[in-house]
């Protein structure tokens, strides 16, 4: 067996490109997915029990699917029930948006939750209104919940980025899992990828634990 | 025999000489020096913080000491960690905060000593645990958890937990301080039982209802010093210094 | 927008097989990672330094290198670099579990930080030994405490045998994907599979939260 690492160098840019395409994927998804999360973690909250029970099974049915399955489902599913076409990196998209709504709604539900009845009742005592007490007292509290988890979340959505490769979206993965078929390099190229994947995703793993550090509560 | 001239006569069980503790620069025991007999009950006292706790930690070797030496049985505390359990297995603790295994029923947690540690048989670690349960009063308990338990209920299986051992010397770290007020008084009474059959105890305590009582050697901490020691007669009645005259005037108490 | 469901139901046993293989890769990954993620949590904590070192890089980059990369490059690239063939269920199990015993790890590591070191002073003081300690106090206690997260886990392992399709493990998803294209009917296959999938994690999800309540006492000191 011999290695002929020269092929890494030579695929630079398609790999750089790809690279490129999984981050975009990664802050698109989170850029929509964060507020989509705190529009549907309200909509469970909602009076108005219809739309509180659409929001827990969009929730529950996204939160309980293997993300992979949503892609192809997107991907075979979306355009004939739609009737429209998207682009594989729009599909991708989407179920990756699906996802992380129904993990980041999760978040800030349970967030909202942890802060106790009595800060909001004191907050009302003091004369506020119900939404000055949500956006004075409620919320700073819950965010230092919430930031650690998000941060969490944001390294596994990095990660599963790589999982609409299935459909061809010319991410990190699908880039270099296509050099090497064309140039049967197959350990080095996999070893490349994995290596990028490493130098990218490891210091956000570190960042998300000094968040975790910095801003976790400890009960 | 009485009791209270008992320990007058009798060996000494632990002796501290000189010992000191430290914390990084923190200074946690300076300079004590004290001795518990066989049968005695010794009542140390003081203000939080002024390392009660630490020289109880020290008996029995959960912290090393700087400075000094620790005689348990005349002999001095070993440092390597087989000898070091050997001692542990004669000697009871019991915590404030209780400790008992939370995923162990109140008889399982006493037989966890005997079973685990002195190897006894599951029948012969199971007859001891019911008899002391009973002895504590808590027969009818015995298939509780923890979580299913009061406070002093808790704290009653701990000590029976501590004496399935078998051991000389009995180490209670304030016993009752995580109590409410009306499981106090079986706590103590348990403890007053115990002291009556003659076993050795250490009881660090803010009780001194009961140090008065039961003790017969009381031990005053201040800052990690011994400020004044001697029969609970005098302490309370009349303290020599000024220090520990203003420690129990601030426990409201007036002799 | 026609729907023709009969090539799903003709293809029933062919997906129900798929249900089981896609369970048993779950749980055989389930516990090849419960018992490494807990051996390395303890060599993490009790082991020689240089040990602790390799372990925290391992543990570190699984949290850094996706699932689909570490399976990918175990079915293909591994046979090549060592000469050892595996067949792909193998290979699945093999990659998963060297992925989730990372995260294993770091729950056990967790849960054992989280139980009070008074419960370790305790037994201690009764006379036992550190490694009595660990098996009979730690451990279970930890174990009560962890069941939320284990649970996740055990979720994300069937999302992730999902994944093992990539590498052909002839699993709930790589038939789905097989059925959709004989058949040309992907809507209906994927929909049908969807509604599978969720009937599995579902329970678990669920199953793991009541037995918590009922049981979170046992950790609770
Ligand atoms: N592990 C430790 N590291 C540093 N300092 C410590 C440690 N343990 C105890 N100390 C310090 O040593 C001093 C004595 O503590 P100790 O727990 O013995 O007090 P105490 O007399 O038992 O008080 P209390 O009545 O509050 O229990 C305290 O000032 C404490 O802050
Ligand atoms: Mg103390």
């Amino acid at each position: 067996m011999t290695l002929d690492w020269s092929i890494v160098p030579a695929s630079a840019g398609a790999l750089a490109h790809g690279a490129l395409i999984t981050i975009a994927l990664t802050v698109l998804t989170m850029a929509v997915a964060v507020p989509c999360g705190i529009v549907v973690a309200l909509l469970r909250e909602s009076r108005f029990k219809p739309i509180a029970f659409l929001a827990t099974c969009f929730v529950e049915l996204f939160r309980n699917l293997p993300i992979i399955l949503v892609v192809y489902w997107a991907f075979y599913v979306m355009p004939v029930v739609l009737d429209l076409s998207f682009s594989p990196f729009v599909t991708g998209l989407v179920a990756l948006c699906l996802n992380n709504t129904a993990y980041n709604s999760e978040t800030f539900r349970s967030g909202i939750r942890s802060i106790r009845k009595g800060q909001t009742e004191a907050a009302l005592a003091m004369g506020m209104s119900e939404g000055q007490a949500f956006r004075k007292i409620v919320l700073p509290q819950a965010w230092r919940r919430v930031l650690p988890v998000l941060a969490t979340t944001w390294v596994t959505l990095f990660k599963d980025t790589s999982l609409v490769s299935v459909i061809a979206v010319g991410d990190l993965a699908h880039t270099a899992m296509q050099i090497r078929s064309q140039s049967f390099r197959v350990i080095e190229m996999l070893t490349a990828m994995a290596a990028i994947y490493w130098l990218l995703g490891y210091p956000q793993a570190k960042l998300a634990d000094w968040i975790h550090k910095k801003f976790g509560v400890t009960e | 025999m009485t009791i209270a001239t008992a320990p007058q006569t009798a060996a000494t069980v632990l002796q501290y000489r000189d010992v000191q503790k430290l914390y990084g620069d923190f200074v946690a025991l300076q300079g004590v020096s004290m001795e518990v007999k066989k049968q005695q009950v010794v009542c140390l006292i003081g203000p939080s913080g002024s390392g009660k706790s630490t020289l109880l930690r020290c008996t029995n070797a959960l912290e090393t000491i700087d400075g000094g030496e620790i005689l348990f049985d005349g002999v001095r505390l070993p440092k390597d960690r087989t000898a070091i359990r050997k001692v542990r297995q004669r000697m009871g603790m019991v915590f404030q905060n209780f400790e008992l295994f939370p995923h162990k029923t109140a008889i399982e947690n006493v037989i966890m000593g005997p079973s685990t540690v002195l190897g006894l048989s599951d029948e012969a670690s199971r007859d001891r645990a019911e008899a002391l349960l009973k002895k504590v009063g808590l027969a009818d308990k015995a298939k509780n958890y923890p979580a299913n338990l009061s406070g002093g209920q808790q704290q009653r299986v701990a000590i029976a937990r501590a004496l399935a051992m078998e051991p000389e010397v009995m180490l209670f770290d304030e016993p009752t301080s995580a109590l409410d007020p009306e499981t106090i008084g079986e706590v103590l009474n348990v403890m007053k039982a115990l002291a009556d059959d003659g076993m050795t105890m250490i009881v660090v305590t803010h009780e001194m209802t009961f140090a008065r009582r039961v003790a017969d050697h009381v031990v005053v901490f201040e800052r990690g010093e011994i400020i004044e020691q001697g029969p609970p007669k005098q302490i309370f009645e009349a303290p020599t210094t000024a220090r520990t005259r203003d420690f129990l005037g601030h426990l409201g108490w007036d002799g | 927008m026609d729907f023709n469901f009969g090539p799903v139901i003709e293809s029933w046993r062919f997906l129900a097989d798929g249900v089981r293989i896609t369970v048993l890769l779950s749980l055989s990954v389930a516990a090849c990672s419960l018992t490494f993620g807990t051996l390395v949590a303890l060599a993490r904590r009790y082991g020689p330094k240089w040990l602790q070192a390799i372990l925290i890089f391992y543990i570190d980059s699984m949290r850094a290198i996706p699932v689909l990369v570490v399976l990918v490059w175990f079915y293909f690239a591994f046979p090549i670099a060592t000469g050892i063939n595996l067949p792909p269920f193998l290979s699945a199990l093999v990659a998963l579990s060297f992925n989730l015993t990372a995260y294993v790890a770091e729950i056990v590591r967790a849960g054992m930080e989280s139980v009070r070191p008074g419960q370790v002073r305790a037994g201690l003081a009764l006379g036992m030994s550190t490694p009595q300690i660990v098996r009979k106090i730690v451990l279970p206690q930890a174990f009560v405490r962890m069941m939320p997260a284990l649970g996740n886990v055990l979720t994300l392992t069937v999302k992730d045998t999902a994944i093992a399709a990539v590498i052909a493990v002839p699993e709930l998803m790589r038939r789905a994907d097989a059925i959709a294209g004989q058949t040309y009917t992907p809507v209906e296959v994927f929909s049908t599979v969807m509604l599978l999938y969720f009937c599995i994690i579902f329970p678990i999800t669920r199953g793991v939260d009541i037995v918590y309540k009922r049981i979170s006492f046992l950790g609770r000191s």
